[in-house]
């Protein structure tokens, strides 16, 4: 009986060491909550082609390169690159490396990524302009373009290295593991393994995951953050609430009607920075004959308050825009300023013949851009100004593309983001000459069409000379503002918000809005 | 006319009415806000729906008293510039009409079904009831985005602003008619056995008559009770599907549209964007709920002895 | 009994089925899931491809007997957005939601029986009229509105309270995390409860307060009144049962829509329930979660209606709905 009560007393004594010294380790333990608006929709990063399964990737994988905050590249899984032809550039990749699984990071592996990327209808067409690559040896790979192409770097940058081995056979169900199911599950979609500093350590679809420092990171450098827990929070209002009431540490997007109150608020800090996504109104010049007519068009675009849109719904953040790219873009020209003029456009209108306006239907998403219905109902307003009558429509993103592509308005909302980082991008969707069997113009509702413009557009593509190319697509912006192709209106900022805890928040966000978690400092 | 309007002093009504003086006050200022609602382009100072009349920059100005107001909106205005008074005025209208007319058309449908189940029983009672668990299943959010698709069909696009006010009052009475006839139906279910309805039927009346006039009166106490307080519902209910970009057009937004949009603003500072539109919604509600309690405690003969 | 169960069973099937096939004609309506799926930039074509892979552009008579076909063996489609089952998606969302409802109803009961009567009982006292008054506020607030109000003053403010989410759960029997048996859980559970009990409990009072008095007047109260019983006796013993038909209509009905359209609580709260689940794939336009989402919706109001309609005989019964004459 004594012998027994003594078991037990060490027993409890024994547990309650550990249990003291889990607590001790636990208290060196940094783990970072974050809030964003949904969470990622899979594991597999060729599911998608989007801002939160991109974000996704920079946790888990490590892409070859990536930008930094002043839009420069710098090394991840490369370590160094060199242009040693005009359709290949040599790419030497870093040693040592591993992937979650144990296996070890080669050549093959980004070859076989690339090839997957090929096949992933997301990404397929980012890549198209890639050839096969070519593996000189473990450590070495050329990347090759079937033409010269400019923007080889800008999308290395996608190029996130998945563990070939692991993902080559058969899962239980038969099925190959390297599938990329939309619809369904598959391996992919619910496993992981890459080089990134966070693996998933637990994940619950629209609830809660949790992300756990891998311990054989290949990265010293990096942040000090061990775990990760990401729960997403849709609601604007309750998101911020969280951050405020201390729940969570870190979220993204900010709504503009609250930076006031988190600047104000000691405990928590708000970055913001200019982003590259424009928003803008498309004419259609085939719905509505009058808009065919530059001199409306141009009436229109110096009716519109951009500065006053930006100041009171944005508030003071997003810059009026009267271009589609944005400064640090090869396409930006400075002397493309948002024009507006109210004397004028009523002028312009009666030069145009229509002193007494018309009616016209207008379009716009109401979840999708930041604030997006309430600027469409400003512009109504502002057009009701020179006797434009406009017929507003809103409604979520879920049923607003299909009305788009149909073409059911006579004005129509549209923001754009680049995926290439590049000025051209912008006018490949949405104001070249719509054609359906080369894809260009496939946002293009104002059915604008400028030959000249096309030609440009085509042939920046294969220019690699950078002044050569950045004189050609700033010939396109003078154009496409001259000819008020279209109505830009700003480029909306990107907005997060922490709390002080956490001290190098602004330098590990950027323009791409891919916080760079893995290198974040935290008390 | 004379003749009646003493038969009308002298009645149980209006004696009840004099003397009650809740009733009085309460009536005194809905008919005030009725009155206001419905002659408000005559009375607001602007016309918030016209979007001639709004300047962006004078978007989020504070009431008149505080500081960065101005005299030219003494309410304020809301986040696109809209003199918060007149687009309170505007807004409480439509509010009014799609409130009191979606309840009316609940209140008949489910009326008349809910008599009809209870009082046959049997087949067409279990099939009236499952049409009911069918709609039931069906939010006002689904039989919207259902409506608006006949709709589109029959009238095209452009035709919705104007038709929007008979097309919400037509959507949110379909969804909630259940409702008024389960509870109509219990009612009936209870008195179907008293000795009255024996009685009228062995008179000879036929089943209409018995159901109308005879039954319905003493099932009304619930009905009113409820009624009253779907027309805060269906206020709401018409800005909830605004968002799906099936209520008022954004251009013309309701009161229950200025609550939802100003609701982000709440924390932000811009409080009146919400505060004064809620204060007015929750003034109207009160006072329809007191007229419509006085109402109830005067029309029903079981309270008749008092 | 027995048979009526069974025919209330049958006539579930044919409720479900009339849901189907409603639900399955506006699926059009409600939007493209496939746009939710494939990032912006991807072509047309390959959206079309996408959509004949999953037999989107089927005619509607192929595509409901192919749901059809499924749906006897028990498979109600595959969520476009979870990747899942439908019918396991929503059993997974299901306890969130009726937890709390739960709890809002045991809220809404025990606060709306006594003043319900007593509101009847002293009709014309100044806290009665007092009591009337301030429930209406509850009415005719927004339920979002209550909600983030009390979000600010004890999350922000106070910082006592959680804001969001369902907190710490425990997995008891198969797919069920419950809340209620955590602290945290329960924690997180007030808030929510509270907002959703502020614009239940004013009908119930209402409803209450109404029929109460009607009872009141009635012939067999007067003479329990007479015979000299106690006045408790009288008002909880004979006068309160006889007032609870409309009320557990108005009940069933109310609770039907708790369960299935708590949308604006559980969008404030982040509360992953059955409400949440709706409006979202309503927003993501997800057809395939949302039809059998309403046929889910449709079974359990059959449920609930034939519940109530059986308390009816076992409390007045002079209700005969169970069997014929």
């Amino acid at each position: 009986m004594k012998e027994e009560k003594m078991l037990r007393k060490l027993l409890t004594l024994g547990l309650g060491l550990i249990f003291c010294l889990g607590l001790s380790i636990s208290a060196y333990a940094k783990t970072l909550r974050v809030a964003m608006a949904s969470d990622p929709v899979s594991m597999d990063p060729h599911v998608q082609l989007s801002g939160g399964m991109l974000q996704y990737s920079h946790l888990v994988f490590d892409p070859l390169i990536r930008w930094t905050k002043d839009m420069k590249f710098e090394p991840r899984l490369a370590v160094k690159w060199e242009r040693i032809s005009p359709t290949t550039v040599r790419f030497y990749l870093r040693k040592g490396v591993k992937f979650h699984s144990g296996n070890p990071f080669t050549a093959k592996d980004v070859a076989w990524t690339m090839a997957r990327l090929k096949k992933s209808p997301d990404f397929k067409g980012l890549f198209e302009p890639f050839a096969e690559p070519k593996i000189i040896d473990d450590y070495t790979i050329d990347i090759i373009t079937k033409k010269p192409y400019p923007l080889l770097l800008n999308m290395a940058t996608y190029i996130f290295p998945m563990d070939s081995k692991f993902y080559s056979g058969k899962d239980k169900n038969g099925q190959p593991k390297d599938a990329i199911v939309k619809t369904g599950p598959s391996f992919a979609n619910s496993h992981e393994s890459g080089t990134g500093k966070y693996y998933v350590a637990y994940r619950e679809q629209g609830v809660k995951w949790i992300f756990k420092a891998f311990k054989n990171y290949w990265d010293k450098n990096s942040g000090n953050v061990d775990e990760i827990i990401l729960t997403p929070i849709k609601n604007d209002a309750t998101r911020v609430a969280a951050l405020l009431s201390g729940d969570v540490d870190f979220i993204m997007p900010v709504p503009p009607q609250d930076y006031a109150r988190i600047e104000r608020n000691p405990k928590v800090q708000l970055i913001t920075m200019p982003g590259a996504r424009i928003i803008t109104f498309q004419l259609n010049q085939k719905r509505r004959p009058e808009f065919a007519n530059r001199k409306v068009r141009q009436a229109i675009v110096y009716a519109i308050n951009n500065v006053g849109i930006v100041k009171k719904i944005m508030k003071g953040k997003a810059t009026a825009a009267g271009q589609q790219s944005p400064e640090g873009f090869l396409g930006h020209v400075p002397e493309l300023t948002p024009r507006y003029n109210l004397q004028k456009a009523r002028q312009l209108m009666k030069e145009a013949g229509y002193p007494n306006g018309f009616e016209c239907s207008m379009i716009a998403p109401n979840n999708r851009y930041v604030n997006d219905e309430k600027i469409a109902q400003a512009v109504a307003a502002m057009l009701a100004k020179i006797k434009i009558k406009v017929d507003l429509k809103t409604m979520p993103k879920a049923q607003y593309w299909d009305q788009f592509d149909a073409r059911a308005a006579d004005i129509q909302m549209i923001g754009w983001h680049p995926d290439t980082e590049d000025s051209a991008n912008y006018t490949e969707f949405l104001l070249m000459c719509p054609d359906p069997k080369t894809g260009y113009g496939q946002y293009n509702s104002g059915n604008y069409c400028n030959p000249t413009v096309d030609k440009l557009i085509l042939q920046a593509q294969t220019e690699t000379n950078v002044k050569k190319r950045k004189a050609i697509l700033q010939k396109v912006e003078r154009i496409l503002y001259n000819d008020a192709a279209f109505v830009p209106l700003h480029w909306q900022h990107l907005s997060w918000a922490a709390s002080k805890k956490l001290k190098n928040v602004s330098d590990i966000v950027n323009k791409q809005n891919f916080p760079y978690f893995g290198d974040l400092i935290m008390d | 006319m004379q003749h009646l309007w003493s038969r009308l002093k002298q009645s149980y009504i209006f004696h009840s009415f004099i003397h009650d003086k809740v009733a009085i006050i309460s009536s005194i200022i809905l008919i005030i806000l009725l009155l206001a609602g419905l002659l408000a382009p005559y009375i607001a100072p602007y016309n918030p729906y016209n979007t001639a009349n709004i300047d962006i920059m004078d978007a989020e100005t504070p009431p008149m008293w505080m500081e960065g107001g101005s005299a030219k909106f003494i309410l304020g205005t809301d986040d696109q510039g809209r003199d918060m008074l007149s687009t309170m005025l505007y807004g409480m209208r439509v509010s009014l009409l799609i409130g009191l007319g979606a309840v009316m058309v609940q209140a008949l449908l489910g009326i008349t079904i809910g008599l009809i189940a209870g009082y046959f029983g049997g087949k067409l009672d279990n099939l009236l009831m499952r049409l009911a668990d069918v709609q039931l299943s069906f939010s006002t959010l689904m039989v919207a985005i259902f409506m608006s698709a006949i709709f589109q069909t029959f009238f095209g696009i452009k035709q919705y602003e104007e038709m929007a006010i008979p097309f919400l009052i037509i959507v949110i009475g379909l969804a909630e008619w259940p409702q008024y006839a389960r509870t109509v139906r219990a009612s009936v279910l209870a008195e179907k056995k008293k000795e009255y309805v024996e009685a009228a039927k062995v008179i000879g009346f036929n089943a209409g008559k018995i159901m109308w006039k005879h039954i319905l009166p003493n099932t009304l106490s619930p009905v009113l009770v409820i009624s009253t307080i779907q027309v805060a519902n269906a206020i709401m209910s018409e800005a909830a599907l605004s968002f799906l970009g099936l209520g008022m057009p954004v251009t013309k937004p309701s009161l229950g549209s200025l609550i939802n949009a100003g609701f982000e603003y709440i924390f932000s500072g811009s409080w009146w964007i919400t505060i004064f539109p809620g204060i007015l919604l929750v003034v109207l509600i009160l006072v329809i709920n007191l007229l419509g309690d006085w109402l109830r405690d005067v029309l029903n003969p079981k309270l008749y002895k008092g | 009994m027995f048979a009526f169960i069974i025919r209330r069973f049958f006539q579930a099937i044919f409720v479900m089925f009339l849901i189907s096939l409603i639900g399955f004609s506006i699926q059009h309506q409600i939007g493209d899931p496939i746009r939710d799926l494939v990032g912006i930039s991807v072509s047309k074509a390959e959206r079309e491809a996408l959509r004949d892979k999953l037999g989107l552009n089927d005619p509607f008579l192929v595509q409901y007997l192919r749901f059809i076909k499924k749906a006897l063996h028990g498979d109600l489609g595959r969520s476009f957005f979870y990747k899942k089952p439908a019918v396991e998606v929503i059993l997974s969302k299901a306890p969130a939601t009726l937890e709390l409802v739960f709890v809002t109803s045991i809220l809404v009961i025990i606060f709306s029986i006594p003043l319900g009567i007593y509101c009847a009982i002293f009709p014309k006292k100044i806290i009665s009229r007092l009591i009337m008054g301030i429930s209406i506020i509850g009415v005719s607030i927004p339920v979002f509105l209550t909600a983030i109000m009390l979000i600010y003053i004890f999350s922000i403010k106070l910082g006592i309270m959680p804001s969001f989410g369902r907190g710490q759960t425990v997995h008891i029997f198969g797919y069920w995390d419950s809340g209620l048996f955590t602290l945290d859980g329960l924690k997180h559970l007030v808030m929510p409860s509270i907002a959703l009990t502020s614009i239940m409990l004013p009908l119930f009072v209402r409803l209450i307060r109404a029929e109460m008095m009607e009872v009141l007047e009635s012939e067999y109260i007067r003479f329990a009144w007479a015979k000299g019983l106690h006045p408790w006796r009288i008002w909880l013993v004979h006068a309160f049962k006889n007032t609870l038909l409309p009320v557990i209509t108005v009940g069933g009905v109310q609770l039907g829509s708790l369960i299935a359209f708590t949308i604006l609580t559980e969008t404030v709260f982040q509360w992953q329930g059955l409400g949440f689940l709706f409006v979202e794939a309503v927003e993501r336009a997800d057809t395939t979660l949302l039809v059998a989402y309403l046929i889910f919706v449709g079974f359990v109001f059959v449920c609930i209606n034939t519940i109530v309609d059986i308390i009816y005989g076992l409390v007045n019964p002079m209700v005969r709905v169970i069997g014929k004459k």
